[in-house]
């Protein structure tokens, strides 16, 4: 096995576990907004499956992380990401999920040049809460709610970063400034290196808002749209007693949108009333679809043991890590 | 969407590995393909017979000069071709974005503004092919794909170098009547000033939905784009003089490219802010599912078909029907629905009104159906289900232009109605078959009153008129014979002229009445809503008397679909209520009903009482469930990802669900079919019988079919798609 350089700033050129990397799914993200873990669209060896590929920052203990990713196997809902394929004991940290073209939330306010419209942001709000109900019920606490944790697919989010506080930093210890996480969606208590709770998600989840409807996790509050002002800042109360239930966060952002019940083949939740055609702007739409279609022209040089006819003598297998070509 | 491979398709062509299906035709078949780096390609082949011939190889070569001519930006991306190979191939981007045909079908015409992004954009592609003095010769929607980034021009088949006569002789395709020049029409030379006009025709089509020159048979069409005035009807104001100018008959009266693209937008914005948001949704939906394309070869069928050519020409005859405006169109988007968006139009035409194929099997798995009905002429699935009647052996299916006589037994054509006798609202009732149908000639040519009739399934003739609607106009689409008891008809008859911009004219009033079968009299009549015109449903979905009352599904202006519920005698509404699904079609498949509830579908099975509209139970379980179809109090339905589901009607409980299969693709849009063994469901591609004891898999049909019908005298389960009858055992 190749000696994988998961290292921040390289160009994705390398194989971990049994896949090899296309790109980066973070390239382009602002530099201010951190990322809990790399992620990569990484490719099978037959070239048949591209997925969507984690490992841990170095800074991040391997075996949480590990743990993290195989609790998030279980994840209900349709807009989380739960891992499908896990590293084995022992082998270098990584999990996988199949592929689906999604752009980072803050690479989606770069393509869009600034805050997202408010239709778009309450589409997001209810679907994310939606989802962090189905996952408290479940007895899981996300604990790493946060703009890039949150993937911009064009039939709705994606919620990924499962446990990235935990595995950040066990608790009882202190989280402030710990790499990979944005310290505005941080909750004070965790912080301070309290064990995630409900509450928790529901602070990461206003922070998230505000930086959707802003570009900021702790926005001033004039520039929050107003139908969202009093329920971010409710959200961003230091005394979790103070924080709105994901039920009212819901219940006050839907609205009258609340679909008939019974729901029938339809909407089975609110946020699917919301998320119907033009809850996105055109051009993340476009810019969705054309890393779908970059991703597909993409040719990757592959190992060559996974090659029925190996394009280069055997024996002279190249001991680097391959190079894949971006062909555009 | 891409379906499986079959099993004589090669595994790889050049460094290729075949994947999937986009479609076929005449000519060859087009792939979904991967390199061995996993680089996702669409893969057109030209069939080695074919490719015998050195001029249908030198055509094949010149299309992948043409197609590299107009580059990546306005074209599929070309990324490899051999076309010496001995089945020569053609690699290009696979493009994610619907054919043009296909989106103004799915989403309706466009808006103004999409129209002129899209037109500006073909003049800056076909302005790139005419600097390189290649002329397409074949711009039509279908050849055209809308990406977010702006129209892709695909099909270079019969695209040549300007002056370049060496492909012209017999044999050469010669465009496409509808989108055709005049003088490609009158077989002269058709250089840039001819592809402005195609592109005009395009744009027409792109903003009504219908071609400038309507459709129908070739000969009619050629004489009309010759000769006859394009028909700019419901073209933007603004837009139309523009069009206009691009359709003059004398190619020098025709603006250039350069000019038409200034003249259509001022290039402010990305191509995708001027995108209707459905159409962007579609092509979002896209990019994503292209991504769960599992490689998938279905396997050899045991015997080789039989295939037996029909011999009338029903394809000659012209429909009155305004609908085939929409027709003649979606005619072309059901075969493009399979994704055969390169060659669906190649397909050598039918010398007959259809085909059907025959094989027997002994096996239990993928099993091939008794028999299959090619129908010639597609009907309009959108505005009224082709819904196959059976009866006394026959089985008599709706066509464009009439309806089509099928035996039962063999599956092959025993008779063939159309115009003076035809419609597609026919219905079988109490062992008889009810046509509404179209009336007699008038002078004025405006359409007479609509009829009823009863018609006898040997012949397709008319036994008896029942009843006349007085007033009415024959000529609207939208009439609909909803449901017969053995004393009374239900229709929907409207009045006012047919526009032919869609199902639903401006102007046109629409009412539901019963008819007396006795005495022809109109018990009672009560308005309809007015539907906007670009409605590609009918009011009603579906319809059943049960006792004194009218249950209806119908839908209204804004999209949404009500449970309306009538006084039979007099048609007052008793109670009506929402039904809150995003998916009307799936509720053609018919109303179940004993004579106290109403049971439904939806994210739990649910019983209605019909007196007051009260839920009376709901299951527990919460995922789509399919409509369900009732029999001796037991309700039977899809679940999706649970497989067929039977529960008590009585008390909702469930009863049981069917064990040991894969229920992943089960399609929960369509009620299953009820044998006295077995229930019929679509799973995936294939029809299953699920044993009714046992509850497990007993066999397994190969299926194109995406409706399913019951036909209990003949003992056959019915499939249909756009463009087949296809008839599987009933046990």
């Amino acid at each position: 096995m190749r000696a994988p350089d998961t290292g921040p700033g390289t160009r994705g050129t390398r194989q971990i576990g049994p896949y090899t990397v296309v790109t980066r799914l973070d390239t382009g993200s602002p530099a201010h907004t951190p990322v809990p873990e790399h992620r990569f669209i990484a490719r099978s060896a037959d070239g048949d499956r591209t997925v969507l590929l984690s490992s841990p920052l170095a800074t991040v203990d391997p075996q949480r992380f590990m743990a993290e990713a195989d609790t998030s196997r279980y994840l209900l809902g349709s807009w989380v990401l739960p891992a499908v394929e896990l590293a084995a004991p022992g082998e270098q940290a990584w999990h996988a999920r199949p592929y689906l073209p999604a752009l980072p939330l803050p690479i989606a306010l770069a393509v869009h040049g600034g805050p997202l419209p408010e239709r778009t942001v309450r589409a997001l709000a209810i679907a994310l809460a939606e989802n962090l109900a189905v996952m408290h019920g479940q007895n899981l606490i996300h604990a790493g709610v946060s703009p890039s944790a949150v993937l911009i697919a064009a039939d709705g989010p994606r919620l990924t970063c499962f446990g990235a506080v935990r595995a950040a930093a066990p608790d009882g210890v202190a989280r402030q400034e710990v790499p990979g996480l944005d310290p505005g969606t941080l909750p004070p208590e965790q912080a301070a290196g309290g064990q995630p709770r409900p509450l928790g998600d529901v602070y990461a989840l206003g922070a998230t808002l505000a930086y959707a409807a802003t570009g900021y996790t702790m926005p001033e509050r004039e520039e929050l749209p107003s139908a969202l002002r009093s329920l971010v800042a409710r959200c961003l109360s230091r005394d979790p007693a103070q924080r709105p239930q994901l039920s009212e966060i819901i219940d006050e952002l839907a609205g009258s949108d609340r679909p008939d019940i019974p729901a029938g083949f339809g909407p089975p939740t609110r946020a699917d009333a919301l998320l119907g055609p033009g809850w996105l702007p055109a051009r993340l739409v476009a810019a969705i679809v054309h890393q779908s279609a970059s991703v597909l022209a993409a040719e990757v040089e592959l190992p060559v043991q996974a090659q029925a006819h190996p394009a280069w003598p055997v024996g002279s297998a190249p001991s680097q890590a391959p190079v894949p070509h971006h062909s555009h | 969407m891409p379906t499986p491979l079959i099993h004589d398709d090669p595994v790889a062509l050049g460094p290729y590995r075949l994947i999937a299906r986009l479609g076929s035709g005449g000519m060859g078949t087009v792939y979904v393909a991967r390199s061995s780096g996993g680089r996702t390609v669409a893969l057109k082949t030209m069939h080695a017979a074919i490719a015998t011939d050195p001029a249908a190889r030198t055509r094949f070569r010149l299309e992948a000069d043409a197609a590299r001519v107009i580059g990546d930006r306005f074209g599929a991306r070309v990324v490899d071709a051999d076309a010496l190979a001995e089945t020569p191939w053609l690699a290009t981007e696979y493009v994610l974005g619907p054919p043009l045909d296909e989106a103004v079908e799915a989403a309706g015409p466009l808006p103004e503004q999409s129209v002129r992004a899209l037109g500006a954009a073909l003049c800056s592609a076909l302005g790139q092919l005419h600097r390189s003095d290649v002329v397409h010769r074949d711009l039509k929607p279908s050849n055209i794909l809308v990406t977010a980034y702006g129209p892709k021009v695909i099909d270079f088949g019969i695209a040549r170098a300007i002056g370049d006569d060496r492909l012209t002789r017999a044999g050469a395709a010669v465009g496409t009547p509808a989108f055709m020049s005049p003088e490609q029409a009158t077989g002269q030379e058709h250089d840039a000033g001819g592809d402005v006009f195609a592109l005009a025709g395009v744009l027409v089509y792109a903003a009504t939905g219908h071609g400038p020159f309507g459709h129908g048979q070739a000969a009619d069409l050629l004489y009309r784009v010759r000769y006859a005035e394009a028909d700019l009807s419901g073209v933007p104001a603004a837009l139309a003089p523009v069009l206009a100018q691009c359709l003059a008959k004398e190619p020098g009266a025709r603006p250039t490219t350069a000019y038409l693209a200034a003249q259509l937008h001022d290039g402010k914005g990305e191509f995708a802010d001027h995108l209707p948001h459905e159409l962007l949704a579609d092509i979002g939906r896209r990019a994503a599912d292209v991504w769960r394309l599992v490689p998938q070869r279905l396997p050899a069928p045991v015997a080789g078909p039989e295939v037996m050519a029909g011999t009338t020409a029903a394809g000659r005859r012209r429909s009155r029907r305004g609908v085939l405006a929409l027709g003649g169109a979606l005619a072309v988007g059901a075969a493009a629905g399979g994704g055969a968006w390169w060659w669906q139009e190649r397909t050598p035409a039918r010398g007959g009104g259809g085909t059907r194929t025959k094989s027997s099997t002994h096996r239990t798995q993928n099993i091939e159906p008794l028999w299959t009905y090619t129908v010639d002429v597609v009907v309009t699935a959108e505005l009224g289900a082709v819904v196959p009647q059976a009866l006394g052996g026959m089985i008599v299916v709706p066509t464009g232009g009439g309806s089509q006589g099928v035996s039962s037994a063999s599956g092959a054509r025993k008779w063939d109605s159309y115009s003076e006798e035809s419609s597609w609202q026919t219905l079988v009732a109490g062992g008889r078959l009810y046509r509404l149908s179209i009336g007699e000639e008038t002078s004025d040519g405006i359409g007479a009153a609509v009829t009823l009739q009863t018609v006898d399934p040997k012949n397709g003739k008319t036994i008896k008129t029942l009843a006349r609607f007085a007033g009415t106009n024959d000529e609207l689409p939208t009439h609909q014979l909803l449901c017969v008891t053995d004393r009374v008809a239900y229709v929907v008859v409207g009045k006012g002229k047919n526009d032919g911009t869609g199902a639903f004219s401006v102007g046109e009033t629409d009412a539901l009445g019963a008819a007396d079968l006795e005495t022809g009299k109109l018990l009672w009549s009560k308005p309809l809503p007015v539907r906007f015109e670009l409605s590609s449903r009918l009011h009603f979905l579906a319809a059943k008397a049960v006792g004194s009352r009218l249950v209806t599904l119908q839908e209204v202006k804004d999209g949404t679909v009500r449970i309306v519920v009538r006084d039979a005698s007099t048609g007052a509404v008793l109670w009506e209520r929402p039904y809150g699904i995003d998916e009307p079609d799936v509720l053609r498949g018919g109303i179940a009903a004993d004579s106290d509830h109403l049971y439904l579908g939806g994210s739990r099975l649910w019983a209605l009482r019909l007196s007051d509209g009260a839920v009376t139970w709901k299951t527990s379980t919460e995922h789509v469930h399919g409509p369900p179809v009732l029999k001796a109090g037991i309700l039977y339905a899809v679940g999706g990802g649970v497989g067929l589901t039977a529960v008590d009607a009585r008390s909702g409980k469930v009863l049981w669900t069917e064990r040991g299969g894969e229920v992943s693709e089960a399609s929960t849009a369509w009620p299953p079919v009820l044998g006295t063994r077995y229930a019929y469901y679509k799973n995936g591609t294939l029809l299953r019988a699920i044993s009714l004891s046992s509850h497990t898999t007993s066999l397994t049909y190969q299926t194109s079919g995406r409706q399913f019908y019951a036909d209990a005298d003949a003992k056959l389960v019915l499939g249909v798609d756009s463009q087949n009858l296809t008839a599987y055992p009933l046990q």
